[in-house]
């Protein structure tokens, strides 16, 4: 079956661009050119996905779309945006979007992103039994808490392992410093944003990431957040 | 008033005591003797007390002589009328006296007020000098009043905004100097003050005035040299980056036109060529834009930082993975210490800067040798190194090589070097060119260290 997608901007260039890139890709596209039509469209044909462009130059903007989406719906919505700002990524992600996207993006990072999330989506259901991922030569084995890299078994500290786990179970999925430092360390932590920086960067050395040879398990967003490499 | 019922009783304590110690001399001394002592208890009181306490004195000394030391004791005639026209020559001198001396001495102590005004005023125009701002001045101005006239509550209240009711009495002045008002000095104080004290505050806020006007003048000069050195810069841009951004506009334009004229005589291979080509140069212009949009924010000075404890390790990371990307070849090297501290800055900011260094310096590397980023650390701060292993650069060009679109002999470097530079200054931090040993140039980034931050967070158990 088909899966259809909602592309939701109002820039009817682009709008036609990715109806036919996506098209191409297999999947059926759907296009909104502001806030209310894409509402109605998704409430009238419940797409298995929505792509949002942020500003939509007109009320409701992409974030205001995104907050009433979620109060009915759990669809997963991928934002647009030309402003390369940390913010503004925060302000989408903490709204209920699943992951945003630069402008200007390529057609096959798009696709790549989308993927990835339809993969997760399906997958959820499952997650409480997966007993183990692999990603690359990275292994982790979740029933005895093992990691092992290129077959052999290295010690991570009870938090450097809770962090991983954390990340490599939500593979492609973008997490914020703050949701990252509620999971592993606890709300109180609040602001302590550079404890999940030090860990990370501890992890990395452990995992043996070459990032000289694109070897890495864990993908930094400026500003934002941490995700997983995505898992086939 | 205490004060003046406290003159009194001094005055009148005074006669009485000289009187109670001159009666039983009565018979030996002569009244000459007795009048010139009492003169200079006016004196005494004319010079400590002022005009009115004196002619108290006088006026008791007059009586007292005559009712005690003057035969017929105990009453106020006098039996020897020669006395009588010293008695009274007594009370003339005693008035006139005593006038002068309170004269001298209220002249004595604006003397000494005018000094001390002058003294505060001066000291104020110190202070102001020191604080170039508007706040600056305002504050030490309200202290300064406070401090001098014991008011209540001292206040500058901006021009457009209305006086609030207080408690007390309330004096009002402008700061005003020329046709420019920068706002009311409120001074509340129990009672009025006196025209002195006034005159005072007057003087503090018109020094004030001028100093805010200083202040503002100064300010704007800055201003308009910003604005007019960021117009220049945008003027040259404008110059040098027409051809840039037309360059890859150019390509992508015929590459578009290629594949809708030519349609189906190309092969699927040149086919898929021409589209690379488009999205390569998109990326290009894509950049182009980016770098540019940077550069005006540099030079207003309107770039905030977002600066974070971050891992300059984790930048390297991310820009070798990119090169990766792109290549497909394993051209950079990295070496980072293991105890490598974190240090504050903006993330995207200066993985932008990297970047741009990693690129320029990979232009120039040979294909057999890779580009080398080694982190290290002091106390102070923590250093980057990019280390090439080209030509050398020759010494003119490396003083000109971070200047927006310099012509080197290797090409433009565009705008890569002159942000990467804006980026690293705007964090207090340093970027240099030193010679590779050997042969080859190598960017050196400082960022400076702030003191007791992130380290908790390595020592503390995972």
């Amino acid at each position: 079956m088909k899966r259809k997608i909602l592309v939701v901007d109002d820039e009817p260039q682009l709008r036609k661009q990715l109806k036919i890139g996506l098209g191409g890709h297999g999947y059926e596209v759907i296009t909104a050119s502001n806030g209310h039509e894409a509402i109605t469209l998704t409430a009238q044909q419940t797409p298995d996905m929505i792509i949002l462009d942020i500003s939509l130059g007109s009320e409701p903007n992409g974030i205001e779309v995104c907050r009433q989406l979620r109060e009915w719906t759990k669809i997963p919505i991928m934002m647009l945006s030309v402003h390369d700002e940390e913010k503004t990524k925060v302000i989408a992600l903490s709204a209920g979007a699943d992951d945003y996207l630069t402008k200007p993006f390529g057609m096959d990072e798009m696709h790549a992103r989308i993927e990835a999330i339809l993969r997760r989506i399906t997958a959820e259901p499952m997650e409480h039994t997966r007993t183990e991922i692999r990603a690359g030569d990275l292994y982790i084995n979740l029933v005895n808490r093992q990691v092992f890299v290129e077959g052999e078994e290295i010690h991570l500290t009870p938090k450097e392992y809770d962090l991983l786990r954390l990340l490599a179970t939500h593979p492609g999925k973008m997490m914020t410093h703050r949701a990252i430092l509620g999971a592993v360390w606890g709300p109180e932590y609040g602001e302590m944003d550079h404890y999940v920086r030090v860990f990370v960067n501890q992890l990395r050395k452990k995992l043996r990431e070459n990032p000289a040879r694109n070897v890495r398990y864990i993908l930094n967003d400026p500003g934002v957040g941490y995700r997983f490499v995505s898992i086939d | 008033m205490k004060e003046a019922f406290k003159s009194y009783g001094v005055a009148l304590g005074l006669v009485v005591v000289t009187t109670v110690m001159a009666v039983p001399l009565r018979t030996t001394l002569t009244l000459a003797n007795f009048t010139m002592i009492y003169l200079l208890l006016v004196l005494i009181l004319a010079i400590q007390r002022g005009i009115i306490p004196s002619l108290v004195t006088a006026f008791a000394s007059f009586l007292s002589i005559n009712f005690f030391l003057v035969p017929p004791y105990y009453t106020f005639i006098v039996a020897d009328p020669r006395e009588v026209l010293d008695l009274v020559v007594f009370l003339v001198v005693g008035v006139v006296a005593g006038r002068l001396a309170a004269k001298a001495r209220e002249q004595a102590q604006e003397a000494q007020q005018r000094a001390h005004d002058q003294e505060v005023l001066y000291r104020l125009a110190d202070s102001f000098n020191q604080f170039g701002t508007r706040s600056g001045v305002t504050d030490s101005l309200m202290q300064v009043v406070q401090r001098e006239v014991r008011a209540l509550r001292v206040q500058v209240l901006p021009a457009d905004e209305k006086a609030p009711l207080v408690e007390g009495v309330a004096h009002y002045t402008l700061l005003q100097t020329g046709a420019d008002i920068y706002g009311t000095l409120m001074v509340v104080c129990a009672e009025a003050l006196p025209a002195s004290r006034l005159q005072l505050v007057n003087a503090c806020a018109r020094q004030a005035a001028q100093a805010i006007q200083r202040a503002e003048l100064a300010e704007k000069a800055r201003l308009s040299q910003q604005f007019e050195e960021a117009d220049r810069l945008k003027t040259a841009i404008l110059h040098a980056a027409s051809h840039d951004l037309r360059t890859p506009i150019t390509i992508i334009k015929s590459s578009a036109s290629n594949l809708r004229q030519l349609g189906r005589q190309l092969g699927p291979e040149e086919e898929a060529e021409i589209a690379q080509t488009i999205e390569n140069e998109a990326d290009e212009l894509n950049k182009l834009v980016g770098n540019l949009l940077d550069m005006s924010r540099l030079k207003a000075g309107t770039l905030t930082l977002n600066a974070e404890l971050n891992s300059l390790e984790e930048v390297v990371g991310d820009v070798v993975a990119r090169v990766y990307q792109i290549s497909h070849q394993e051209r950079v090297m990295t070496t980072f210490p293991d105890d490598m501290p974190l240090v504050c800055f903006d993330y995207g900011l200066i993985l932008q800067a990297v970047t741009n260094l990693v690129d320029n310096t990979l232009r120039y590397e040979p294909a057999d040798s890779k580009v080398e980023v080694r982190g290290e650390f002091d106390v102070r701060q923590a250093r980057l190194k990019i280390i090439n292993h080209g030509e050398t650069i020759p010494p003119e060009v490396k003083a000109r090589m971070m200047e927006p679109f310099f012509h080197g002999a290797g090409g433009r470097t565009g705008l890569g070097m002159p942000i990467a530079k804006g980026i690293i200054e705007a964090h207090g931090g340093q970027l240099w060119v030193e010679d590779t040993i050997g042969h080859g140039a190598t960017f050196v980034i400082a960022l400076p260290i702030m003191e007791a931050h992130g380290h908790e967070a390595q020592n503390s158990g995972g």
